[in-house]
């Protein structure tokens, strides 16, 4: 009894030494994209084990699918073993996780200083006053143009930088007329649009109470509106999957792309059309209290609550992603992503302007937008709605339902799969 | 003496059995039993809430999985004739003493069944989108004016599956075959052919009557493969950048694929899944009885 005690102040005794001598240990992240998120977190992580020497840091590369395969199983199983400390979750997505398994992730309140984020990456990882997130990149949403194109159908992008989506479509006639190019290229089946449309015009799929809102939502009736007038006007070039999406803009076939900032990466991928891009502000949903700005997409950094290392991981996103303003500046510099720390953004990368897209100051623009971006609470289902709605859009196009009357069947099968 | 030399023996039979039972007991027994077990719960995440047969019934009031059930029956009812059937031509083709070459045939035919799932999807996503080789090649022989909508339409991407289906499985199903062939004598052919039965006969009279529990086989087997339909789909329908439905209006959406979405992409709720993927079981067995009987095999 006497030895088991002795042993027992031994091992206090030196866990304590550790700690007194700082944090150390091994950091697990689960993340996907080799070319940003990964690429990100291993700069960040070379970053790290400079200032904290006794880190040790994995960053495990995986398809998006994959990490969310995982965590799902894991969290479900109720293990608390093989838990990596920091996984990525799309923005969409975070909400769902906090609530599906509560007290899986760590309430990082009090150690962010949030007020230094972008606003509307908070809405979805606070519940009841907890924030559980680090807000990583943003998924400002741009209207990238083509300025030769533009100039070809004798469009002025200066005048641009207020209009409405059909508005968009009308220039998107002139265009197809004068240049013989499409305005853009779309899966008709895609809810993207349909997401950066509700943000711009502040609302979602869901009322307060988190139940499904199609009919009565004014901008859901306008973004359906808008899909169908797209597909009527033949503006748009069908594709399907993101290779065809690309392709599409890479082979210089369309005039313009709407989408989160995150395609810059992809854009400057066909490296001949340098110099003749342009970034301008989204068009807006023809409704009430729409803006200009919105977003697609993102994902944030949320920090396991039963895993090994937690403090350490927590000292590692404290230390780069709220602290370390040339960290952010290499980011946009290497891979293009435009974080939410806002105090990043009046560094050096963010003013310098792009000879790619026409010496434009690209990410002072985006910047801008980013804080103009309405914050909107994503709730549990956008998945579930997006397929709802997504799916019923053939009958939308070809005549066979009103909008109205779609809308409503919609919204019935987002309850079903909701399981209401 | 001899008593414990079969003990041992017995022993040892244990030994060399026990690993495979072990495994056999915990990655299919274990999991077959915890989500029947699990099929009686509602799931969110970490949290359970009992609910009886509510999953079930449920179920009986889900358009999606209705719709997924009725997707999988049309493509059964279509697609698996027609492979079937191609796949017994081919067979009886290549079972020919005469024909030359045969081997290159036969592998020809076989290697679509042993390429990648995922590689195959990508690209019959590709040759099958509107600006792809189907639609360059059918363009240019003037057999269409204006490309078809393959992907993006609810009606033609059934079809697209359906084609990419039958030319994966095709060399499967037909290797079967050649094995049934091999063990009808070939007198028997040689026999008809001196009655005056030509080819088609033959194939009709003798081939077809004397391989009919390979048929039956190769039948339920692609039953049970078609209703656990994923990948394809799947690839088929990734959209652009999130792939909201399963192919247009939801046109390629399969139980598995709705299984998959239940447990992953949506809020996870492994409780309605194993219920859905125990219902997929009872349709299995039933459309195997279902063809057990109507091929007569329980006489």
């Amino acid at each position: 009894m006497k030895k088991r005690f002795s042993v027992f102040m031994l091992v206090v005794l030196f866990l304590g030494i550790v700690n007194a001598a700082g944090l150390s240990g091994k950091i697990t992240i689960w993340c996907w994209d080799p070319n940003f998120n990964v690429a990100i977190m291993e700069e960040a992580a070379a970053r790290y084990t400079k200032i904290n020497p006794n880190a040790q840091i994995e960053i495990v590369s995986m398809a998006k699918e994959d990490v969310e395969q995982k965590l799902n199983t894991i969290l479900a199983s109720g293990v608390k073993k093989g838990l990596p400390e920091i996984v990525l979750i799309e923005d969409y997505n975070a909400k769902k996780y906090l609530e599906s398994y509560p007290g899986a992730f760590a309430d990082l309140t009090k150690h962010f200083n949030y007020d230094e984020f972008a606003p509307y990456k908070l809405e979805f990882m606070t519940i009841k006053d907890k924030v559980y997130g680090v807000p990583f990149d943003s998924g400002v949403a741009g209207w990238f143009y083509r300025r030769d194109y533009f100039e070809q159908a004798g469009i002025d992008p200066s005048k641009l930088d207020n209009i409405t989506m059909d508005e968009y479509i009308e220039l998107g006639k002139i265009v197809k007329e004068k240049t013989g190019k499409y305005m853009q290229a779309g899966d008709p089946y895609d809810g993207g649009l349909m997401r950066t449309l509700l943000q711009c015009a502040g609302t979602w799929y869901f009322d307060e109470k988190g139940q499904p809102n199609f009919v009565n939502n004014p901008a859901m009736v306008e973004a359906v509106n808008v899909y169908k007038k797209m597909a009527d006007s033949g503006i748009s070039k069908e594709v399907t999957g993101w290779n065809e999406w690309v392709a599409a803009f890479n082979g210089g076939e369309v005039a313009s792309v709407i989408t989160g900032v995150w395609i810059i990466g992809s854009i400057k991928a066909e490296p001949s059309q340098s110099g003749k891009w342009g970034v301008l502000p989204v068009p807006r949903l023809n409704v009430q209290g729409a803006v200009n700005a919105s977003n697609l997409g993102g994902s944030s950094w949320y920090v396991l609550q039963n895993s090994e290392n937690r403090d350490l991981a927590i000292d590692f996103l404290k230390e780069i992603y709220a602290k370390d303003v040339d960290f952010y500046q290499k980011i946009l510099i290497d891979r293009g992503a435009i974080g939410t720390w806002l105090p990043a953004q009046k560094g050096e990368a963010y003013v310098a302007p792009d000879p790619f897209f026409g010496n434009q100051k690209i990410y002072v623009d985006f910047a801008k937008w980013m804080e103009m971006i309405p914050p909107v609470d994503y709730g549990i289902y956008t998945y579930e709605a997006d397929a709802a709605i997504m799916g019923i859009m053939p009958d939308v196009y070809s005549g066979k339902l009103s909008v109205v009357e779609a809308l409503k069947r919609a919204e019935e099968q987002c309850k079903n799969l909701i399981g209401l | 003496m001899a008593n414990g030399f079969e003990k041992s023996r017995n022993k040892w039979g244990w030994v060399f059995i026990s690993l495979s039972i072990i495994f056999i007991g915990l990655f299919i027994f274990y999991p077959l039993i915890y989500s029947l077990y699990l099929s009686f719960f509602s799931t969110k995440g970490a949290m359970k809430n009992f609910v009886g047969f509510g999953n079930y019934k449920r179920l009986f009031q889900d358009n999606y999985f209705i719709l997924s059930v009725k997707n999988i029956l049309v493509i059964l009812v279509i697609q698996v004739p027609i492979m079937l059937f191609l796949a017994l031509i081919f067979a009886f083709l290549l079972n020919d003493p005469k024909l030359k070459f045969k081997g290159v045939f036969r592998t020809a035919l076989f290697l679509p069944a042993v390429s990648s799932l995922i590689a195959y999807s990508v690209v019959f996503k590709m040759m099958f989108s509107s600006e792809g080789l189907i639609n360059n090649m059918l363009m240019k022989m003037h057999i269409i004016k204006e490309p078809i909508r393959w992907l993006l339409d609810p009606f033609w991407s059934k079809v697209t599956l359906i084609i990419a289906m039958t030319w994966r499985w095709t060399g499967y199903n037909m290797m079967l075959y050649l094995a049934g062939l091999q063990n009808i004598p070939q007198e028997i052919y040689e026999a008809a052919e001196i009655d005056g039965a030509g080819k088609v006969a033959q194939f009709f009279k003798i081939t077809i009557p004397l391989l009919k529990p390979i048929i039956l086989f190769t039948t339920i087997l692609s039953t049970i493969g078609t209703l656990q339909l994923f990948d394809e789909p799947m690839m088929l329908a990734a959209g652009v950048t999130t792939g909201s439905s399963v192919g247009p209006g939801n046109s390629l959406l399969t139980p598995s694929v709705y299984i998959y979405n239940v447990s992953f992409k949506y809020v996870p709720n492994f409780g309605y899944a194993s219920a859905i993927s125990y219902m997929i079981v009872i349709i299995s067995v039933i459309l195997s009885l279902i063809q057990f009987k109507v091929a007569g095999e329980e006489k």
